[in-house]
């Protein structure tokens, strides 16, 4: 009785043990930034998987547009000519801004920003678990793409990649609580490190005691330490604390991007993120 | 080797699935873990060891998807296994009850080891979000369950009928 009993625990334990030793050398393989053979393998076989399921949400959520009532399409219709009338005036101002900001820097003498390389890329997956805030994109080494790339869409920035394989490549977001990013504070440059909450929320710590913060400042990346560019939008600040006998401010800072809305995302290469610095 | 297979297809199945599941279905913050109610149900119905085995590659192909934590994903969810599969052969009965409080349980189980070993967000967060999901994944593992039930069953039927 015993015999059987010993069996399934030394089977259990060999398992267990195999699990940590797999958990190990995936982390280190995370820190090196090189690929890790056994997650490499699984996820040829989950990127086809996990692309036929976002095909499959994808025409469920298209049906459910196409069967809404006419109501609420004309509402979304009124709604979107408003936007492409916004968008339409910022873009005239903004190039206008662009033209003028050439034409400056040229007189002054400044280096010019290096326009970004950038891989467009479909997220095939996010959020696969509640405990951490992560995409898989359908891009991977043979797109160039590496350890470090920062990640943006139309709204702002989204994440790192942190790791990729051949055909996909897997991305932390902002505001998972691994997530470090360098920002500042738009209107007053007062800059810190972004860090994620893992609860949807972001907050600018290591800003000065008197830093000029305040609620619904825009906050950017900073561009410190060379990997992410400088001037994404990354949010907007919800929450001011100021701390006396810390010495320090921290901000709440709402995040532009939604995880869950996110389909496109366009994956800036390294080479061209330092030339922009 | 060939009963695992549809339970290891139906892993995979799970945690592509999980990764696309719409952001509505949140309940408390929390969505279901398809791969964690496919693991439940089928280790229920099986013994120790091959409810640990079932886990390791769930944890395997879930921390493949999620790309953090690995290890931790691995050893939860073997744990979590071994424990369904060992509930079965000492407590279970035909009772839906079982396999819900069991479901219920395990998730409970599952997540607190997990976040033992990754203390990633703040408790009450947390607890909220494991509450969630051991609603969804009891309801779901019901399901799953009494679905395999059936085809066992079903199975078991033909295999009689062929006898005769």
């Amino acid at each position: 009785m015993s015999i059987p009993r010993n069996r399934t625990a030394l089977y259990l334990a060999g398992l267990l043990i195999l699990g940590t030793f797999i958990g190990i050398a995936h982390n280190r393989a995370l820190d090196a930034g090189r690929p890790f053979v056994v997650r490499d393998a699984v996820q040829l076989v989950l990127t086809p998987v996990n692309t036929a399921s976002r095909r499959v949400f994808a025409l469920g959520e298209w049906l459910v547009r196409f069967i809404r009532p006419r109501g609420s399409i004309l509402r979304e219709n009124a709604r979107l000519r408003r936007e492409v009338r916004m968008l339409t005036e910022e873009n005239a101002r903004l190039a206008e801004a662009a033209e003028e900001n050439v034409r400056l820097r040229t007189s002054l003498g400044l280096k010019r920003n290096v326009p970004l390389e950038t891989v467009a890329a479909e997220v095939i997956s996010r959020k696969a678990s509640s405990w951490f805030d992560t995409l898989t994109i359908d891009r991977g080494r043979r797109a160039g793409i590496t350890k470090g790339a920062a990640v943006v869409n139309f709204r702002g920035l989204v994440g790192q990649v942190v790791e990729s394989d051949l055909m996909s490549s897997q991305v932390v977001a902002i505001t998972d609580p691994t997530s470090a990013v360098g920002a500042m504070v738009r209107r007053s440059r007062s800059s810190g490190i972004l860090q994620g909450q893992g609860s949807g929320y972001l907050a600018l710590t290591y800003l000065p005691k008197d830093a000029d913060v305040s609620e619904s400042d825009i906050v950017v990346t900073s561009g410190m330490g060379r990997v992410i560019p400088k001037g994404f939008v990354i949010g907007r600040v919800v929450r001011v604390m100021r701390s006396s006998a810390a010495g320090s401010t921290t901000a709440l800072v709402r995040p532009s991007v939604r995880l869950d809305e996110i389909e496109e995302v366009f994956v800036v290469k390294q080479g061209a993120a330092r030339g922009r610095q | 080797m060939r009963k695992y297979a549809w339970p290891v297809v139906s892993l995979v199945v799970a945690a592509g699935i999980q990764g696309n599941l719409p952001a509505g279905m949140s309940l408390m913050g929390a969505k279901p873990d398809l791969v964690l109610v496919v693991l439940i149900a089928y280790s229920l119905a099986a013994d120790p060891i091959a409810g640990a085995g079932l886990g390791f590659v769930a944890g395997l192909v879930h921390g493949a998807a999620v790309g953090l934590g690995m290890g931790s994903f691995i050893v939860t969810r073997t744990i979590t296994g071994f424990l369904a599969g060992f509930a079965t052969t000492r407590v279970f009965s035909d009772n839906p009850v079982v396999p819900v409080l069991s479901a219920a349980w395990l998730t409970a189980v599952c997540e607190g080891l997990f976040l033992l070993a990754n203390p990633r967000v703040p408790l009450a967060h947390a607890g909220r979000v494991v509450l969630g999901e051991c609603i969804y994944n009891a309801g779901l593992t019901l399901l799953l369950y009494w679905l395999l039930r059936a085809l066992e069953t079903r199975r078991k039927i033909k295999l009689a009928d062929a006898r005769i």
